[in-house]
């Protein structure tokens, strides 16, 4: 339990430059609830914080035909659970955001915050990377845009500079007839940090055949990643049992799970392949078509199909 | 039958005497505590689990600006203390440690950022000892051990080595010529995890000094007068220069029924003479208070083909951990479970190993045994194509048969519990594929111990009841409830004083289902002790003798003249300047009958084939409850206990490392918890066979809930999915194991144990 | 070293002396003495620490003391009045929602939370809703039983 000073930017620039003089030994924090936790079991001591909470302009949720959805730096992940928007367009990151902890901790967390705390079981996280996130980066030398894949460089760490902010996340409006679903697997339907998490987003053509797939798994390697072997398989085929088993198999042979407290890499790896075929076999009953919230909720933490 | 109607109070339901405090965020809890002057103090735990203390420097710690006192082992008495008869341990240790997070020093600090930085400034240097962490392993030729000392030990009472601490057996008939006799034999070996109690209010306490030098203890605790002893004997202090203060009790469940961590802030206070407060991290509670290790079951009965059970041999290994926090006491009479063997040989080891020492919870062991015992009876049911209930109410116990403890069983319940589930799940019945149905029977009896109440009448006829047991689960409503129907008056009329060991008359802990049977036994006697000294008032003023009275709703009348009386508002007045003055109604009692307390429970799973997840779709249990004080009260501990026994079943693991034994998921991140999103609404069904014993007629209820889950729920998912899994819990990872056929036995040698005896 | 911080706890401004690294939890408990909020874990997995920030409930141990100057805090302690108790005091009172206590206040504030945004919820909703607390003596039924009926109060009397 170190102590640290607490410091509380008013402006975007005001957080760059405060985040610029504290250099290593300070911490930018938006919900707090990573932060908190590692603060106390002593794995982060900084000497100060620097709070986003009261910069202004970041706590929002926008969608247009053009810009896709746009996602503030300060929006939470209650925010995202309960927009409209985010329900009907984007039903997989409402998923992962109705699979995240429970609503206290919903209020507090941010989606920035998740994406920068890079954790592999992060839940928005798989969602994103299905959608084709990108991410607005700013420093005290101005902005780039990254793809969210290129953010994630191992377990806990990110692309961002030290000094630099994620402030929007922004995903590309869908196509036509897109479906998508997450789902978690954990022991538990609220509070568990996901054992495995698979998003699958799958568009379709005017005749049924696959226009894109995109799968990505959570929990099963060092970062979130996308299974671009079983998506490449789904590419124009007609998405039946058959093809959306081997995407299955595809997926599970491409991910390196590793054991823990939660469970044995094999078991971790059979989930991917069920959860893969689940969450396929549901974007494509979904396409175009997308299901409520009450089903999304129930389908998204996988304590039994 | 039911004996509703002739109650005024008692089987109605009652809000809690503290609901309101406790709704409102007013009831105080030990870390609500605050004194002026208040220091805090934080523990450093052991980075291993057998070594030698080589140096412990404090002087960094010390010097912080801030730091009030520092202490470790050598300054506490040089006396050993135990949970029972042995003494195994020193409340902090002197020269050798003996798990990963024993507290081995402990600061007070003007705040806890403070004390947590002199924390970090102690150095330790250790020498590691061979340590063992296995319980089987523990037992073998050769193995490290644990206390190399033990025989020297006060209070040990074997010489069998090989670290086993206790050993429980229990025989009865010829065990070998039975299992000959028997048509068929069927053998399992079962093993069930570590569970943590899971209390929501980490360990707590304030400990402070009065100007006389006498200590006051603000506790969170089942047990103060258990405190209070504990703290005499490792303070070297006599109990009547302590007074314990409970407070507000945030869940025990037996894991704050002894001494635990008040004995650091007690020195401390003394030392630096400004009230210490410790209040425990989440992580502290896992890694430094025992919790229940894991239990390993080796069953085995001899059957007849008709279902009739003829003989039962069970061993039992118990890890203790590094001491005997608690031991398998409960278990014994469990390897039979609620049925009638003539035959049987049961025997429970404790064995240490350099793992966090283990704890009481709701009938330490029971739990273990009944997953063991009721899953191996669908097993045997299996084994001779017989229906599961079938063979439960077959070899059920009745009225009459004598119990592994010895004694003769009375009237109860048992038959009725089980006729209850099957008419409420309605058992058998035809499901989808994937679903399944399991039972399971849970035993256990009402617990008894020194148990006191008093009872004065108030000037304006209301009365004031005074225990010494700290309310878990609402007992104290449940104790005004019975005082208030033995007196005839409304509850409303109760004053449930708050109290401490100075005040209140000394009792046993709170916990092992006593305190409603036992102490409220006392209760009612009590009353009774309280009316008769009314009645003698009244036969005084009213000038009749006292057989010629009768007593009603508060109020004593002549029977032949019933309008001549006195209510208890002018006896109670009167009394205060009556010869006899003031009334005071007492009673005292230590032991208790057997009064056995049965429940039959039901669950309704589906299997996911895929995932080997289980989602829990329907539970129903039905106990025998004797008469239920406050139902409302009953039917929550009902919920409560099952749904403990749910998380047991499916998703708490507290696991260890294989090296070092130290506890690997130490929160509630990774310790997992029911939560209300995953449950079913509990279905309960009260059963009311009345007591021979116990106040009006009631047993006790808060433990049996817990048993059943894992045996109902594993059985379930046999019937479901054909696999029975043998290791608790029952995870998704371990089903789909099972259904794919790569679930293993769990090897477990009998040969040796048997050898080891004689036996063979 | 303490800074001065002014929050609005209950309706009510309060000057208090806070260090920067305390959370609103500790906040509340050491320096405002609002001692109803209940530290169960200190990690936001219990919810036993559970308030509500600008009416949304939140984990008060996950947030940052300082950062909540510019909300209104209500805590166990804000929602009964000379009046009595809130329907959802009352509804676990008479239902019985609760034994040890120690997870109630966050449960209680939970609920509030969730009544004020969702006024028709069903059992499934409201098991959603106080999927973040944990409870250890009730198994959640009378819990459940409570607030419902508090919803059905707080609509009668809407
Ligand atoms: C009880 C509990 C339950 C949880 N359950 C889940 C769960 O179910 N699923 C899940 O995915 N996660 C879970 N988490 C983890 C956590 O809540 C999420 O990762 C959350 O999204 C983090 O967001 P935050 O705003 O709180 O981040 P903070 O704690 O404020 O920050 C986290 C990290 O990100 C950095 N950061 C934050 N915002 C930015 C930004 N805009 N630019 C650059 N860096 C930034 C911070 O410097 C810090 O390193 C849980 C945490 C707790 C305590
Ligand atoms: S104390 Fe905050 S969630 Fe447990
Ligand atoms: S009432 Fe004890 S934890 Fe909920």
């Amino acid at each position: 339990m170190a102590r640290f000073d607490y410091l509380e930017p008013h402006s975007l620039d005001e957080a760059l430059r405060l985040l610029a003089e504290g250099g290593d030994n300070t911490r930018l924090v938006a919900g707090s609830t990573d932060f908190l936790v590692r603060w106390r079991t002593g794995v982060w001591r900084p000497d100060s914080v620097v709070c986003m909470q009261h910069v202004p302009g970041l706590d929002y949720i926008t969608w247009n035909p053009d810009d896709g959805l746009s996602i503030g730096a300060l929006a939470t992940v209650q925010d995202i659970e309960q927009s409209d928007e985010v329900r009907n367009r984007y039903p997989a990151l409402a998923a992962g955001a109705t699979a995240f902890a429970g609503v206290q901790v919903r209020n507090l967390a941010t989606v920035a915050g998740n994406i920068c705390n890079a954790s592999p079981a992060g839940d928005t996280l798989p969602a994103l990377l299905a959608y084709n996130a990108q991410c607005r980066i700013v420093g005290t030398g101005g902005e780039r845009w990254l793809p969210l894949d290129e953010v994630f460089v191992g377990p806990g760490r990110t692309a961002l500079e030290s000094g630099e902010i994620l402030t929007e996340i922004r995903l590309p409006a869908p196509a036509e007839n897109t479906g998508g679903l997450y789902i978690k697997h954990s022991p538990r339907g609220a509070m568990d940090i996901s054992a495995v998490g698979v998003a699958s987003v799958v568009s379709l053509n005017a005749d049924g055949a696959c226009a894109s797939a995109r799968i990505a798994l959570g929990a099963v390697a060092p970062t979130p990643v996308r299974a671009y072997g079983a998506e490449g398989r789904l590419v124009s085929q007609t998405l039946d049992a058959a093809n959306i088993a081997e995407a299955g198999r595809l997926a599970a042979q491409s991910c390196s799970p590793i054991a823990d407290v939660r469970s044995g890499a094999d078991y971790r790896r059979e989930m991917v392949r069920v959860l893969t075929e689940r969450t396929l076999s549901h974007a494509v009953a979904t396409a175009g078509n997308p299901p409520s919230y009450d089903d999304i909720r129930r389908l998204a933490v996988q304590t039994a199909w | 039958m039911t004996t509703t109607t002739q109650f005024k109070v008692l089987e109605q339901n009652h809000p809690r005497v503290d609901a309101y405090e406790k709704v409102t965020g007013r009831a105080a809890y030990a870390s609500d505590v605050y004194l002026p002057g208040m220091l805090a103090c934080k523990l450093l735990p052991s980075e291993r689990n057998h070594a030698r203390i080589v140096s412990i420097d404090t002087g960094a710690a010390a010097a912080l600006p801030g730091v009030r006192a520092v202490v470790t082992g050598t300054d506490f008495p040089d006396v050993r203390f135990g949970s029972g008869a042995l003494r195994d341990r020193y409340v902090m240790p002197r020269e050798v440690v003996n798990f990963v997070g024993e507290p081995i020093a402990a600061v007070a600090a003007d705040d806890e950022a403070t004390a947590q930085e002199a924390i970090e400034l102690i150095k330790v240097e250790y020498e590691d000892i061979p340590s063992v962490v296995n319980p089987l392993a523990a037992m073998v030729d050769g193995a490290a051990s644990v206390h190399p000392d033990l025989e020297s030990y006060e209070g040990y009472g074997f010489t069998l080595g090989h670290n086993v601490s206790t050993l429980l057996d229990a025989d009865r008939g010829d065990v070998e010529q039975a299992f000959r006799d028997a048509d068929v034999v069927v053998e399992d070996v079962y093993r069930s995890q570590g569970i943590n109690q899971g209390f929501l209010e980490p360990m707590a306490c304030v400990a402070d000094v009065e100007p006389s030098g006498r200590l006051v203890i603000y506790a969170s605790t089942q047990g103060p007068y258990q405190i209070r002893a504990g703290l005499a004997a490792v303070l070297e202090m006599p109990v009547s220069r302590i007074r314990i203060v409970p407070m507000e009790l945030g869940g025990g469940f037996g894991a704050k029924l002894r001494l635990a961590f008040e004995a650091f802030p007690a020195l401390l206070a003394m030392r630096t003479g400004r009230p210490v407060k410790l209040v425990n991290t989440r992580e502290e509670v896992f890694t430094m208070n025992g919790p229940r290790l894991p239990v390993t079951n080796y069953v085995r009965s001899g059957v007849m083909n008709d279902g009739t059970i003829v003989a039962r041999e069970a061993y039992t290994i118990f890890d203790v951990g590094a001491y005997l926090g608690a031991g398998p006491n409960s278990g014994i009479g469990h390897g039979i479970g609620a049925y009638r063997i003539p035959n049987f040989r049961l025997r429970s080891y404790g064995v240490y190993t350099n793992k966090i020492y283990v704890g009481s919870y709701r009938a330490s062991g029971v739990a273990d045994m009944t997953f063991a015992v009721e899953s191996h009876m669908d097993h045997i049911a299996h084994e001779i194509g017989m229906d599961p209930y079938d063979l439960r109410l077959h070899n059920a116990l009745r009225e009459g048969d004598v119990s592994v403890s010895g004694a003769v069983v009375p009237s109860n319940g048992l038959i009725e519990t089980l006729e209850a589930i099957k008419e409420t799940m309605e058992w058998p019945r035809q499901l989808e594929d994937g679903h399944g149905l399991g039972l399971a029977l849970c035993e256990w009896r009402s617990g008894s111990g020194p148990s006191t109440a008093a009872i004065s009448i108030n000037d304006d006829g209301t009365v004031s009841l005074l225990t010494g047991s700290t309310d878990i689960s609402g007992s104290d409503t449940s104790l005004a409830a019975i005082a208030a129907e033995a007196l005839g008056i409304p509850m409303s009329s109760v004053i449930v004083a708050k109290r401490d060991t100075d005040m209140a008359p000394y009792t046993g802990q709170s916990g092992g289902s006593r305190v409603v049977y036992s102490q409220g036994t006392a209760v009612q006697r009590a009353a009774e002790d309280t009316v008769q000294k009314l009645m003698a008032l009244a036969a005084e003023r009213l000038g009749v003798p006292e057989d010629a009275l009768g007593c009603e709703d508060g109020r004593v009348y002549v029977m032949d003249n019933e309008p001549q009386g006195l209510t208890f508002v002018q006896l109670a007045a009167a009394s205060i300047t009556s010869r006899g003055g003031p009334i005071i109604g007492t009673a005292a009692l230590s032991s208790m009958p057997y009064t056995p307390v049965f429940a039959a429970q039901a669950a309704e799973v589906k299997v996911d084939r895929d995932t080997g997840q289980i989602k829990l779709l329907r539970y129903v249990q039905a106990q025998d409850v004797g008469v239920a004080i406050n139902p409302m009260a009953v039917e929550g501990q009902l919920d409560g206990g099952v749904v403990q026994g749910i998380g047991r079943a499916l998703t708490e693991d507290q696991q260890f490392d294989p090296d070092n034994g130290a506890v690997r998921n130490p929160s509630f991140a990774s310790y997992l918890m029911p939560l209300a999103i995953d449950l079913p609404e509990i279905e309960d069904v009260l059963i009311r066979v009345p007591a021979e014993d116990g106040p009006f007629g009631a047993r006790a209820v808060a433990e049996p809930p817990g048993f059943g889950p894992p045996a109902a729920i594993a059985n379930a998912v046999y019937d479901a999915v054909g696999v029975r899994v043998k290791q608790l819990p029952l995870s998704g990872e371990r089903v789909l194991a099972a259904l794919n056929g790569e679930y293993d036995d769990i090897p477990f040698d009998v040969e040796a144990l048997r050898l080891a005896e004689g036996i063979i | 070293m303490k800074q001065p911080l002014t929050l609005k706890i209950n309706g009510e401004n309060r000057l208090l002396l806070v260090e920067p690294f305390y959370s609103l939890l500790d906040c509340l408990r050491d320096e405002a003495r609002l001692t109803g909020s209940k530290k169960g874990c200190d990690e936001g997995d219990c919810g036993a620490c559970t308030v509500l920030l600008d009416g949304k409930p939140v984990t008060s141990c996950l947030v940052l003391a300082h950062s909540a100057h510019d909300a209104e805090i209500t805590t166990i302690e804000g929602l009964a009045d000379v009046d009595g108790l809130s329907p959802v005091q009352k509804a676990f009172v008479e239902h019985g929602g609760l034994q040890c206590g120690f997870c109630i206040p966050g449960l209680i504030m939970s609920a509030t939370g969730f009544l004020q945004a969702n006024p028709e919820p069903t059992e499934e909703d409201v098991r959603f809703a106080i999927g973040g607390n944990l409870c250890r003596c009730t198994g959640y039924n009378r819990v459940v039983e409570a607030i419902m009926a508090a919803a059905a109060e707080m609509r009668e009397s809407a």
